[in-house]
């Protein structure tokens, strides 16, 4: 095969999105080095145009006819445009919250947004590869990232204890995640393209070895932690807590984002045989997640353990939508991450900024801020209540969606127990925002007490500022605007083959799940 | 059987028995030290199966990268920050350990049963053998290049990485902000100047 | 090409005439190259010791080892003698284990590393197909050796000199192992025989020396910086770390030492010898020569002839370069540690990179000349 037969088979025009974050990630690299430190001034926005620049380049292969690219390497279907751009756009804001956050810490910024930049480019190639290798690569590129991002503020212990935790767990659940893709490998007699293994199992005889069950285990394993579901979640409250809050956010929607996109193709085209096994699984996981993310953030004091906690809950919502395998599942699900992407966020940026103006995180100290700081009191209590499922906002709707495809497919079991956890979420949130805004204001706390004026005008406020107005607009009125989003959800499940191809065997699976969910488990 | 299969045999027995056995000095042991220098051991039997089975090129890499990278690096680290502090024994240790042994010893069991119990589907292609290399070039150059290409991106961030964590601190002289807002992450007695806000 | 001598070939098939399997006849002969050569590596190092001695000398305007048998040539033999039966200490709280296998550790890849190193067409041990990189690989464990050593003898100076030894070691082996990639892609192998073959055919001129100017220069600093040879002989620096990880080692265990510094300078030189200098190659080509002479290449007394030939070339270059090593030795003065590490990552690696693209550049823009 000679250079230019080998080119054009490659179709590399699909990565284009991800080419261009790679070289505005130069770019920052490079001019950083080049210009020193004043280059604090430009890079950042170097750095916001180029992931909106990736979400534009997505937006215009929408419509791509041949998504598969590099020799099946990579698959540029709808699934994957929707997840690049919601892991490019959560990239793009936490680059906004990010900036005054960093300069504050003392620590450089051009280093932090490269590697920052670095974890969304293995996000998004995470989002459509379609071959072992390349997701094992692409994972590592996002974990690695992802390590050194929690580590970043070195001089804080708490951020070195939480890069430790983070890099010993994630290499140990990397490790397992490799072997079960290795048995996959050798099961399939050598095929590391996801959509010929399963052929290649079910030609080989192979489909009813215990092999193939382990292989699905081990590997759930893998993705499990990366979207940090019940009982992989333990490394989730102390990185949350001691990591800098910026890489928080960016891992709560980012990095959760990519581990579900991993999940729907590695399950769906790589795992048919065993779809009973995995719905299982999954549904065990996402029980346990809901349950026990949502009951022990009642007990927390610390506003980005609750958070951390209330992602684990998030997590296992999302997980029905992928667990009842319908196309109104897959879309719900898709609406619930994009919603869910401004919520979050939104809820971050207002934990950095009050961070930023008092220097903690516990959530007794927000006592009566209502009465300092209007602003951020409401952005912070519409994003909770959100995230609680209160209508008419975003977080309602997706609630409302995913509980409706989860009820019309029969999985009543884990819509009942979402219903109830969500009330137990909507107490915890409540919480705070009552503590924010009822408490007089001899009630206040010490730090509230002490609170500085609002400056916007310091450098990197603004941005701050606009991240903030930005997914409180996002979060109120995604809702009630919410056409496009929808529309967008189901156009990408409908134009994605494989998800339509897997659509009638998930149907049937789906019937077995229920089954089994409501009366004894299936023998695993 | 001739003389050349004899050989791969004991080469076999030798080499697995004597991974199996480092293997577990490095879990067992107590010493640090040798634990480390047991896994560069391992690494060595592993190459040495690579030999076995033909791959010479592996095997070659592997001892490349293994023991002279990592093992070196991992020795390093240790070396460097080896504060020899006793530690207090943990009461009613042994049950943690055979509860890991116990798990240790199933997830072998089960392992060992699947290994056995599937039909493992052999590659038909010839062995490359001393083509090896050639094949291997070619793979990175056609249909495993995205992630060979994506693997360079993720060795930059690794080096930028390794900077940043290892690099002596800059501290801004002065941030005339400093009164106005301040963070956790940012330790007072380090911050330069003596500015100091919400206590 | 001209198959020249094929010793294994004429064994095997005078052994299998009397009546042994070929199998048989082949475990005979497999010994038997293995065995040459880690003599012959031994005597090497016991003439480069000699040499050493003397060219000091010489260039301190001494005169050097004089009474110990004709120019002070059993000198050698009378270190090693000393070295052998002198008392055997392992010091009381060292680590006894590891303080024995360090030594070995550092010894033992250098002379395996000798499997590779061809005198002519078929004089050399193996030809393997990863050639070049076998070396690569196993100068990479020596580091644990040294770090081994450094360990155990429990000694502050020796893990501080174990510990530059690894970190020297690991820095110059990437500028090292890039300077060889960079003639590996000129002669489209790694085989240490196929590279002495694309030199041929053009005598000197085609040596690889002058194709990659940059190339050799490199690889002969990075190699210097392997063997831990002055200006980069930080692990031992006296004047800081006493003898560095060698402090605590006498008798055997430090002649292990001594004799693996020596052998691995002599195996850079014969390898420097191959990578860059045509290997067995004459400088005028001998199938010339014989062309001339109109004498045929298959006539049996010239292919003895160009087998010595290739020899005493091959050998000729290395004890050149090994000359020049002794030069240096006493013409350059010790870098700080910093100035060392400085040099292999912030100038060597960087250079090497660049030797590598433009000679990718080159073999892509003149495949003629750099090898197509």
């Amino acid at each position: 095969m000679d250079f230019a037969t080998l080119a054009a088979q490659l179709n590399a025009g699909t990565i284009l999105p991800e080419g261009i974050v790679i070289t505005t990630l130069l770019v920052v690299l490079v001019g950083d080095l080049i210009v020193g430190r004043s280059s604090n001034r430009w890079t950042p926005y170097v750095a916001i145009a180029g992931l909106l620049g990736a979400i534009v380049a997505l937006y215009y292969q929408w419509d791509l006819s041949d998504p598969i690219s590099f020799l099946g390497s990579f698959n540029s279907d709808a699934l994957s445009i929707v997840f690049r751009g919601i892991i490019a756009l959560s990239a793009a804001v936490t680059v906004l919250m990010s900036i005054r956050y960093v300069e504050q810490s003392g620590t450089s910024l051009a280093e932090f947004i490269v590697i920052l930049m670095t974890a969304t480019v293995g996000g998004m190639f995470l989002a459509g590869a379609d071959e072992l290798v390349t997701i094992y690569v692409a994972l590592e590129t996002l974990s690695i990232s992802s390590y050194l991002l929690t580590g970043y503020m070195k001089r804080d212990p708490r951020s070195n204890e939480a890069a430790l935790k983070y890099l010993l767990i994630g290499a140990a659940s990397s490790a397992i995640f490799l072997y079960g893709v290795s048995l996959l490998y050798g099961l399939s007699g050598g095929e590391t393209r996801l959509s010929v293994i399963t052929t290649n199992i079910a030609a080989n005889n192979v489909d009813q070895s215990i092999g193939v069950v382990i292989a699905l285990v081990f590997v759930i394993a893998g993705i499990a932690f990366k979207i940090a579901a019940v009982p992989f979640h333990q490394w989730t409250p102390d990185v949350y807590e001691g990591s800098p809050t910026p890489v928080v956010a960016f891992l709560s929607v980012g990095s959760k984002a990519a581990g579900f996109v991993l999940a729907v193709r590695l399950l769906v085209s790589a795992f048919p045989l065993v779809s009973e096994q995995w719905h299982f699984v999954l549904t065990a996981l996402a029980l346990l997640s809901m349950i026990l993310g949502n009951v022990v953030a009642l007990a927390q004091t610390s506003m980005k353990r609750l958070l951390a906690y209330s992602s684990i809950g998030q997590a296992g919502f999302v997980m029905i939508g992928l667990i009842i395998g319908t196309e109104a599942g897959y879309a719900s699900m898709i609406f619930y991450l994009l919603v869910y992407l401004f919520m979050n966020l939104g809820g971050f940026a207002c934990v950095i900024l009050f961070s930023l103006r008092t220097g903690t995180d516990e959530i007794s100290e927000y006592s009566g801020l209502y009465q300092k700081d209007p602003l951020l009191t409401l952005a912070l209590s519409i994003c909770l209540l959100s995230l609680g499922g209160i209508p008419p906002l975003a977080g309602f709707f997706g609630k409302l969606y995913l509980f409706w495809a989860g009820w019309q497919a029969g999985a009543y079991w884990l819509v009942l127990v979402g219903l109830m956890t969500s009330v137990v979420s909507i107490y915890y949130y409540i919480r705070v925002v009552k503590m924010m805004v009822v408490k007089e204001a001899d009630e206040m706390s010490e730090s509230v007490k002490n609170y500085p004026a609002s400056d916007w005008n310091l450098e990197g406020m603004r941005p701050l500022q606009v991240s903030l107005i930005v997914t409180l607009v996002a979060t109120s009125l995604a809702g009630i605007l919410s056409n496009p989003l929808f529309a967008l959800a189901n156009g990408s499940v409908e134009k994605t083959p494989l998800l339509q191809s897997s659509l009638n065997t998930a149907q049937t699976a789906l019937v077995d799940q229920s089954v089994a969910t409501s009366s004894t488990p299936a023998p695993l | 059987m001739n003389i050349a299969d004899g050989v791969q045999v004991v080469s076999f027995a030798v080499l697995a028995l004597m991974m199996l056995g480092a293997a577990l000095g490095v879990v067992l042991l107590n010493n640090i030290v040798y634990s480390a220098f047991l896994l560069g051991l391992v690494f060595i039997s592993i190459s040495g199966l690579y030999i076995l089975l033909n791959a010479g090129f592996v095997a070659a890499a592997q001892v490349l990268i293994y023991v002279g990278a990592v093992n070196v690096l991992i020795l390093f680290g240790i070396m460097l920050v080896n504060k020899r502090q006793p530690f207090a024994p943990v009461r009613s240790a042994w049950l943690s350990k055979v509860a890991t042994a116990v798990v240790c010893l199933g997830i072998f069991a089960l392992l060992g049963t699947m290994v056995l119990a599937t039909p493992w589907q052999l590659s038909t292609e010839a062995i490359a053998g001393d083509g090896a290399l050639v094949k291997i070039g070619l793979h990175f150059f056609s249909d495993f290049l995205l992630p060979f290409e994506l693997a360079s991106v993720l060795l930059l961030m690794a080096l930028i990485g390794a900077i940043v964590l290892a690099r002596r601190e800059y501290l801004p002289d002065e941030l005339e902000e400093e009164t106005v807002l301040t963070l956790p992450e940012r330790p007072r007695e380090l911050t330069s100047s003596g500015s100091r806000s919400n206590p | 090409m001209n198959p020249g001598i094929d010793l294994q070939g004429s064994f095997i098939q005078i052994l299998t005439d009397f009546g042994l399997s070929a199998g048989a006849a082949k475990v005979l002969w497999l010994p038997l190259p293995m065995l040459l050569m880690l003599i012959s590596a031994t005597v090497g190092v016991l003439v480069t010791t000699w040499l050493e001695r003397k060219i000091s000398a010489a260039a301190q305007q001494r005169i050097g080892p004089e009474f110990a048998g004709p120019l002070g040539t059993l000198i050698p033999v009378a270190d090693g003698l000393k070295l052998l039966v002198k008392e055997d200490i392992i010091p009381a709280k060292a680590d006894p284990w590891l303080f024995t296998l360090g030594p070995t550790l550092v010894v033992v890849p250098v002379f395996l590393s000798y499997l590779i190193v061809p005198f002519g067409q078929n004089l050399l041990v193996t030809d393997l197909s990863i050639g070049i990189f076998l070396w690569i690989a196993l100068s990479s464990i020596a580091p644990i050796g040294l770090l081994m050593s450094g360990y155990a003898s429990n000694n502050k100076y020796a893990l501080l000199g174990g510990l530059r030894a690894a970190a020297q070691s690991i820095s110059y082996e990437l500028p090292l192992a890039l300077s060889v990639l960079a003639v590996v892609m000129m002669s489209n192998s790694l085989s240490t025989v196929d590279i002495v073959n694309q030199q041929a055919g053009y005598g000197i001129l085609g040596w690889n020396v002058w194709r990659q100017p940059l190339g050799f220069l490199i690889f002969w600093i990075a190699a210097l910086a392997e063997c831990e040879r002055l200006p980069f002989d930080l692990p031992e620096a006296e004047e800081e770390l006493v003898a560095g990880y060698q402090t605590e080692y006498a008798g055997m265990k430090f002649a292990l030492f001594y004799l693996g510094s020596y052998v691995n300078l002599v195996l850079s030189a014969l390898l420097f010898a191959v990578l860059y200098l045509g290997g067995w190659s004459f400088p005028i080509p001998v199938e010339a020569i014989a062309a001339w002479l109109n004498i045929s290449e298959t006539t049996p007394w010239l292919q003895v002839v160009t087998g010595t030939l290739g020899i005493v070339m091959t050998v000729f270059k290395a004890y050149l370069l090994v000359f020049l090593a002794i030069l240096l030795r006493w013409t350059v003065p010790r870098v700080r540690i910093d100035q060392l590490l400085d040099l292999g990552w912030k100038f060597l690696l960087p250079v090497s990179l660049v030797n590598l693209l433009l000679t990718a550049a080159l073999k892509l823009a003149f495949p003629v000349a750099f090898g197509g």
